[in-house]
C-alpha cells in the first residue's frame, strides 16, 4: 500500500475506534438492550480473534513459492505459553519465544 | 505505576515493527495517534504485511476494538453528564489499563468528581507513556537487523494475550476451533480465512452450551440476571 492510501487506512481505522468509545457514552440509555443482547459475543471475541491473529503466524512462514511449516516457531510458541501461564506480564512469554527462536537458529542454523 | 511498565514494552514493539514495515516515522505516530490502541495496531500491521485488503483491515481493527464498547458503556453514566468538550477526549482516551484501574471497587465508592479526576489522571499518564514507548521502538528498531525476526514479536504477543483471556473451558474450545479454521483456511483470497475463523470461534462458543444443555452464564461462570 502507498504512503496516502496508508493515512487513509489509519484514519477511517482510528475513527471507527474513536466511534466505539464514544458509543454508549454518547447515547447513555439508547443502547443498553442491545448491549445486553450482544454480551455473549463481546464475550466469545476476544479468544477467537487473537487465536485467528497468532495461530497461523506461528505455525507458517510466507516463502516465495507458498506456505512452509516452520518447526521452530511452532516450538517458540509452545515456550511462550508455557511464560504466559507463569507470569502475568506479556514481556516474558514474548522474551522467551524469542529467545528460544534465536537459540534454535543459532545451533542448528 | 506499574501498568506504565506493561505499556512500555508493547509499544517498544508496535514502534520497532512499523520501522520493520519500512514505515515513515511520521506515519507511524499518526498512526499511534489516531488508534491509541496497541492490538488493534499491531493486527493492522500484520495485515499490511500480509497485503490484505483495507475493507478486511479496517473490520479486523473493528472488530478488535469492540471491547472498548463495554467499557463505553461502563463509564456512560459517569461520563454522559459531562459537557461535549470534556466528553470527547475522555471518550477517545478509553483503553483496556484505564478501565481496569478505574473499575476497582475502592474506585467505586468514591464521588463522581474524584472517580472522574481519577480517571483523567491515569488515562493521561497512560496516553504519554504510550506515546513515548513507540518513539523509542521507532529509535530503537532503526538499528535492529533483520535476522532478529523482530516480526516475529507480532504473533507471540497476541500468543500471549491470547493465554490471558482463556479463563474457562468455554473459551479454550472457542480459541481452538478459531485457530483451527484459520490454519485450514489461510488459501482463502482478501484474508477472508481471517474474519471466517473469529466468526466460527463465536458460533462454536454459542450452540455449544446449548448442546451441553447448559446456559451461557453458567458456562462462563458468571451470576444469572
Amino acid at each position: 500500500m502507498s504512503e496516502l492510501s496508508l493515512w487513509g487506512l489509519f484514519f477511517v481505522c482510528g475513527l471507527a475506534t474513536f466511534l466505539i468509545r464514544l458509543s454508549f457514552i454518547q447515547l447513555h440509555g439508547k443502547l443498553g438492550p442491545l448491549l445486553a443482547r450482544c454480551q455473549p459475543v463481546l464475550l466469545l471475541l476476544p479468544p477467537a480473534i487473537l487465536a485467528a491473529l497468532c495461530i497461523p503466524p506461528i505455525v507458517f512462514s510466507k516463502q516465495v513459492d507458498g506456505l512452509q511449516v516452520e518447526l521452530a516457531q511452532i516450538l517458540a510458541g509452545c515456550v511462550a505459553v508455557v511464560f504466559a501461564s507463569y507470569f502475568k506480564s506479556l514481556l516474558w512469554p514474548i522474551l522467551g519465544g524469542m529467545t528460544f527462536l534465536w537459540g534454535y537458529r543459532w545451533l542448528i542454523g | 505505576m506499574p501498568l506504565v511498565s506493561g505499556v512500555l514494552p508493547f509499544g517498544l514493539i508496535v514502534g520497532a515493527n512499523g520501522v520493520a514495515l519500512d514505515m515513515s516515522p511520521e506515519l507511524i505516530m499518526g498512526m499511534t495517534v489516531l488508534f491509541f490502541a496497541g492490538s488493534a495496531q499491531l493486527a493492522a500491521m500484520q495485515l499490511i504485511q500480509e497485503n490484505a485488503a483495507f475493507v478486511v483491515i479496517v473490520l479486523t481493527t473493528i472488530v478488535i476494538n469492540l471491547r472498548f464498547a463495554i467499557y463505553s458503556a461502563t463509564f456512560a453514566p459517569l461520563f454522559y453528564p459531562l459537557k461535549k468538550r470534556f466528553r470527547l477526549p475522555f471518550a477517545y482516551l478509553l483503553c483496556d489499563q484505564a478501565y481496569g484501574l478505574c473499575i476497582t471497587p475502592d474506585q467505586q465508592q468514591r464521588t463522581d468528581a474524584e472517580r472522574i479526576s481519577y480517571y483523567l489522571g491515569t488515562a493521561v499518564a497512560l496516553w504519554v507513556s504510550w506515546i513515548l514507548a513507540v518513539i523509542l521502538g521507532i529509535a530503537v528498531g532503526a538499528s535492529i537487523p533483520p535476522e532478529w525476526m523482530l516480526g516475529f514479536t507480532i504473533p507471540l504477543a497476541f500468543l500471549a494475550m491470547l493465554m490471558s483471556t482463556i479463563t474457562n473451558r468455554l473459551l479454550l474450545i472457542v480459541a481452538v476451533v478459531s485457530g483451527l479454521a484459520a490454519i485450514f483456511l489461510q488459501g482463502l483470497p482478501y484474508n477472508l480465512g481471517f474474519i471466517l475463523a473469529i466468526v466460527g470461534g463465536v458460533v462454536a462458543g454459542l450452540i455449544l452450551p446449548r448442546i451441553a444443555g447448559r446456559s451461557f452464564n453458567s458456562v462462563m461462570g458468571r451470576p444469572h440476571e
